[in-house]
């Protein structure tokens, strides 16, 4: 249900991209994998999110991916109320959000450009576009040469590479990435969030869960840390934090 | 769903199956002899139908009435017995008196349950027949013969009730047939009948557990694929396309190569026990019986390939559902 902004419009208020509104996840165990959180993301903007393990990070990104329902308070996605979203209306929200995996999770029988062109096959998209975009996509990410490559003959780094040009093909609004550079060494980390900030650039609201310090300490980006289920800081402009 | 993209998914599911060939090739071969089984049973079946046709005209019974005759000649009378005195006879030891009362009889039994015919006849047209047959040499001028009627069954499985309701009648005197042909040939359609259904019926739940088995391995192969797909927006009738497409051609594969046996196999019992069967009938040419029974196994391969993904699949994006697996 794509939800229209009811609210006394503020001249030049612009509704954020992602809302969330006293939202709490409870699993099915009884773990409070997060409690009473509040928060607004804008387009355009680039987030990391941090906090140590078990503080409720990947609930956080499922609950936006609505691959998790929250059990109190909404989460709002472009505009998607994802509550009380029906299950046959999640892959057009899907489609507006490119995620990228830790583990990559390239498939292993096609190469670069199959496995790139195999989320646009998902959209329909046609086969001149594929070729165009797919190609658009690799040079992106340094790896326009690298398109007849089977993944296992890439090291982590460009695997991850090929991860982020199949989020980017579908040109979507957000991209969210939970730990993408946990499993690359630390150099081909800082590439990894070098593109992801040129992406940002070009308007593209980038979410991304790490546990390296240096990374979001040389990146000037809002900082969002949850602990125990709860943001206990937040370094966004104007926020109540 | 655009027409690309059913383009694009029915080549995924033709590489399924090239893919995952070792396993297409023993649902192939399961697929294959639970529909040689039934072709088999199939063309049999209708070689035994076509034999009973022929039989079930002999489907008819001679029904004698109750007259003068039946009590002057009866039915264990023999021309060495002695005569039954005619003066003895008298007008109420027997029902039907001349032919008015003997039709009336008949029209009796037609009114009957299970009767497609009642053609009644004199005693005297039955003394032709017999004469005309050739069946007595008693060439004299005495009439032993009864008046009755000729009675044609619809359905010869309910024989036995049919004729115990003919001699309920008011009027029937005795009743000759060859019920034991009749008994047989109704044993034997039934029991192949029933027993038909069962087979039928059992070779479909194997071929759909077969088909079942074969896409639940594709789809595990394929988990990686699939969590991608949905990650990236699939809608759950994209992700069920190709597996849909590769159970249709399981069982499209499996029918024409089903085909191709069943006609050697008829050939082999064409040459063997389908004649000593059939005995005067022609057998049932493959020609004629070709078509419908490819139409079975297309069916069979089809509908089993069709639910056997259907059930598969969802049962797997219920259970993994919107959820991919993302992360950890
Ligand atoms: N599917 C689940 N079922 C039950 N409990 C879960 C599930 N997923 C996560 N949890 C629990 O919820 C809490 C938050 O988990 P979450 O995965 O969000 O943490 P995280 O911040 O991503 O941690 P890490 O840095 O280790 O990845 C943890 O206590 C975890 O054990
Ligand atoms: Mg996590």
């Amino acid at each position: 249900m794509r939800v229209i902004n009811t609210n006394t419009q503020v001249p030049g208020y612009e509704q954020p991209l992602i809302e969330f509104r006293g939202v709490s996840k409870t699993y099915i165990g009884g773990t409070h994998a997060l409690s009473d959180v509040n928060l607004k993301i804008n387009k355009g903007e680039f987030v990391f999110v941090v906090g140590s393990s078990g503080a409720g990070k990947s609930t956080f990104m499922k609950l936006i991916m609505r691959e998790e329902k929250a059990n109190v308070g909404e989460v709002i996605v472009n505009g998607y109320n994802l509550s009380t979203m029906k299950r046959k209306q999640v892959p057009m929200l899907r489609r507006t959000m490119g995620i990228v995996f830790q583990d990559f999770r390239l498939i292993p029988n096609m190469n670069v450009f199959e496995n790139v062109a195999f989320a646009m096959h998902v959209v329909g998209a046609g086969s001149r576009k594929i070729r165009k975009e797919v190609s658009r996509a690799l040079a992106k990410v340094g790896l326009g040469h690298k398109a007849r490559s089977m993944p296992d003959e890439l090291s982590g780094g460009e695997q991850q590479r090929v991860g982020l040009a199949r989020a980017l093909v579908n040109a979507p609004d957000l991209i969210i990435a939970d730990e993408p550079t946990g499993n690359v060494d630390p150099n081909m980390s800082y590439e990894i969030v070098g593109l992801l900030d040129e992406i940002n650039k070009r308007g593209t609201t980038i979410l991304m869960v790490t546990h390296d310090h240096n990374l979001v300490r040389d990146f000037n980006h809002r900082v969002i840390m949850l602990d125990g289920g709860k943001i206990v800081a937040d370094n966004a402009e104007g926020s109540a934090l | 769903m655009k027409a690309r993209s059913i383009k694009y998914l029915t080549g995924e599911g033709i590489k399924n199956v090239w893919v995952n060939r070792l396993m297409s090739i023993a649902s192939v071969g399961v697929l294959m002899a639970c529909m040689v089984l039934i072709g088999i049973a199939v063309i049999i079946g209708q070689n035994v139908n076509r034999a009973m046709v022929g039989l079930e005209k002999q489907n008819v019974v001679m029904v004698y009435f109750n007259d003068y005759n039946s009590v002057m000649y009866p039915i264990d009378f023999d021309a060495d017995d002695e005569m039954i005195d005619p003066s003895t006879i008298t007008d109420d030891m027997y029902v039907v008196h001349n032919d008015e009362e003997g039709k009336a009889v008949a029209e009796k039994i037609e009114k009957l349950d299970n009767i497609a015919e009642v053609e009644y006849f004199t005693k005297e047209e039955d003394m032709q027949r017999f004469e005309d047959k050739k069946i007595s040499n008693i060439t004299d001028d005495v009439n032993f013969c009864s008046c009755g009627a000729k009675v044609t069954l619809k359905d010869l499985s309910r024989f036995d009730e049919t004729i115990e309701g003919i001699e309920k009648v008011e009027g029937v005197y005795h009743i000759s047939s060859s019920d034991e042909t009749a008994e047989i040939i109704s044993a034997i359609k039934d029991g192949l009948g029933t027993a038909g259904i069962w087979i039928i019926a059992i070779l479909l739940i194997i071929s759909l557990v077969i088909v079942c088995n074969t896409i639940r391995v594709t789809m595990y192969n394929r988990k990686l694929e699939i969590s991608i797909m949905k990650a990236v927006g699939a809608t759950d009738a994209f992700v069920r396309l190709p597996f849909v497409v590769e159970g249709i051609l399981l069982g499209l594969i499996s029918a024409i190569l089903s085909e191709v046996v069943v006609y050697f196999c008829y050939r082999v019992m064409l040459e063997t026990f389908i004649p000593s069967i059939m005995g005067a009938t022609m057998p049932v040419s493959f020609a004629s019986a070709a078509l419908p029974i490819f139409g079975l196994f297309v069916a069979i391969g089809v509908v089993s390939g069709v639910i056997g993904s259907v059930i598969m699949i969802s049962k797997y994006l219920r259970r993994e559902g919107s959820e991919f697996k993302a992360y950890n």
